[in-house]
């Protein structure tokens, strides 16, 4: 008896997690919740990418999308007013339009994960190294124009929350 | 039939190592929250110059199992309007990621539970899950205050995991991996990295003082201000699981990291003939620093949130990112000899303490004088 069965069982609980937690994200009505699932959808996709064999890639997962993220999305979460009576979000109406454009992308990927005939690639593990090397040589002007794009976003969000308010400059004047 | 580690069967092995793992894991932490708390009282009453718990056992050392007892037997109290299955979940989402790092702990030479060479990237983004739990149980307990709580504690964890992980790469840097195996390794003999890399220690040091919410930087539970801050509405249990397990975990989790990045982890005198040895070493070696930040705690005030914030990103934050700038060039100019690498960490650690208090006296001197030119017409008008 070996041990090869628990790979493809793994997989499959992985995967029904990141559905279900994805399809309850996107279903249910308390956003508390929706967030909390969020962080459980991202947290089976860190697992999905341990079973790849790329454990730097799960831990950065984790690290931004669990630790960070879903914590600032909790945080606007916190400070948004909301009513327990049932809402029509505005998006609901266009549902048959929604659904041709999930055909649109999602039956072209069926057919072509469908089509794949060759063995699955067999990670062989640690990939921090092979990673790092990529990042900052073959990728290093992609890398740097996502840091300078994420630098502007951030200086701009900056310019836009720290406005001079105008009553606020006279009371501390006052003060 | 093939037969695996003390004869028994690989497929009853793999499931009963996982086993025992955890349950060592759970030991060690269920102990190692009863001792600190016990350590936390005796120091801080030594400190203040009282007797601490002296009546449960000798020199009150039951007083902390009588106190647990005391919790387990706890009626399970939930007030009415808060958030119901988030409320539960929240101290196993705080107590997950903590009991999770204690996988790559190396303890001694062959008893770690993995070699990850990820080990140092996964301990960090442990840490960082633990600000989920907080927030939710801040948000679910329905209260002003563990609101508050909650989302200070937010703010603060997040903003110093920053300087925490820079001072972990200038280690990264040096060293060459991330494997925790590995960095203990390369530190033989008396020259560990504390020796070479004297300012991230300190960076990192304060920044896990606030990542486990210690007293300069325990504003999300600060009694003056917040009752109890997030653990407000918690209780029995629950509460015990939160802040005695959780809280206590963390603090020996990071001590850990500290022990085994710049002090050398296992290694000591007679390691390398008894490796059990090294348990000993390791274990000495974090409870000293776990003493240091006990008496850090009944020393200093507490800080305010303004303070807090500026103190991470207008002092630590440059200066970690100065630090990992130094040592990269260093390490990439003298690749074949770290003592530059020390004059310059050394170089850079006298400048930050001694700067320190002149720019805070500057800065006094300016808010001083910006109040008094406030308050000068006012004083005027009233008089």
């Amino acid at each position: 008896m070996t041990f090869d069965f628990v790979e493809p069982v793994v997989f499959a609980l992985l995967s029904i997690g990141v559905i279900a937690g994805g399809v309850a994200v996107v279903m249910l009505n308390r956003i508390t919740a929706a967030a909390l699932l969020m962080a459980f959808t991202f947290l089976c996709m860190a697992g999905m990418f341990v079973l790849l064999g790329a454990e730097t890639i799960a831990a950065f997962q984790v690290l931004i999308y669990v630790g960070a993220i879903t914590v600032l999305i909790l945080y606007g979460v916190m400070f948004t007013k909301f009513s327990d009576g049932p809402r029509a979000l505005f998006f609901q109406r266009q549902t048959p339009l929604a659904a041709v454009f999930v055909a649109a992308v999602a039956i072209p990927v069926a057919i072509i994960a469908l089509s794949f005939t060759s063995a699955p690639p067999r990670p062989g593990g640690g990939d921090l190294i092979a990673l790092a090397t990529s990042v900052f040589t073959d990728f290093a002007f992609p890398f740097e124009i996502a840091s300078v794009l994420l630098l502007a976003a951030m200086v701009g969000a900056i310019v836009l929350t720290k406005r001079d308010d105008p009553d606020e400059a006279a009371l501390r004047r006052r003060r | 039939m093939p037969v695996g580690p003390f004869g028994i069967d690989p497929v009853i092995w793999a499931p009963l190592r996982l086993v025992v793992a955890v349950g060592l894991a759970l030991f060690l932490v269920l102990n190692g929250a009863l001792l600190q708390i016990y350590l936390e009282r005796k120091i801080q009453a030594i400190i203040q110059d009282r007797l601490g718990p002296y009546h449960v056992g000798p020199f009150g050392l039951l007083q902390t199992f009588a106190d647990a007892l005391k919790l387990i037997s706890k009626e399970d109290v939930r007030a009415q309007a808060t958030d119901g299955w988030f409320f539960v979940a929240a101290p196993a989402l705080v107590f997950c990621p903590m009991l999770a790092s204690w996988v790559v702990l190396p303890f001694a030479q062959d008893i770690v539970g993995a070699n990850l060479n990820i080990g140092l990237l996964y301990l960090t983004t442990l840490g960082s899950m633990t600000v989920l739990g907080i927030v939710i149980a801040g948000w679910a307990s329905n209260n002003k205050y563990a609101l508050v709580g909650g989302l200070r504690s937010a703010g603060q964890l997040i903003s110093y995991e920053i300087p925490q992980i820079l001072a972990l790469v200038s280690v990264a840097l040096v060293v060459g991996s991330l494997s925790m195996i590995d960095i203990t390794r390369s530190q033989a003999g008396p020259f560990v990295n504390v020796l070479i890399l004297p300012f991230s220690f300190v960076i990192y040091f304060i920044a896990a003082l606030a990542e486990t919410n210690r007293t300069p930087f325990d504003l999300p539970e600060a009694e003056s201000e917040l009752v109890a801050g997030w653990l407000t509405e918690y209780s029995g249990m629950r509460w015990g699981t939160m802040l005695a397990l959780s809280e206590y975990g963390n603090v020996t989790v990071v001590c850990a990291i500290v022990t085994t990045l710049w002090f050398g982890g296992w290694q000591g005198p007679g390691v390398d003939a008894i490796p059990l040895l090294g348990v000993l070493w390791f274990t000495l070696k974090v409870y000293a620093f776990i003493l240091v930040m006990m008496w850090i705690r009944a020393t200093l005030p507490r800080l305010r949130i303004d303070q807090l914030m500026s103190f991470c990103w207008k002092g630590l934050i440059p200066m970690a990112l100065v630090n990992i700038v130094v040592v990269a060039v260093l390490a990439l100019a003298f690749p074949t000899t770290k003592i530059p690498i020390a004059i310059a960490s050394w170089v850079l650690l006298v400048i930050f303490v001694t700067g320190i208090p002149v720019v805070q006296r500057r800065r006094l001197r300016t808010l001083r004088a910006r109040a008094r030119a406030a308050a000068a017409p006012a004083v005027r008008a009233a008089s």
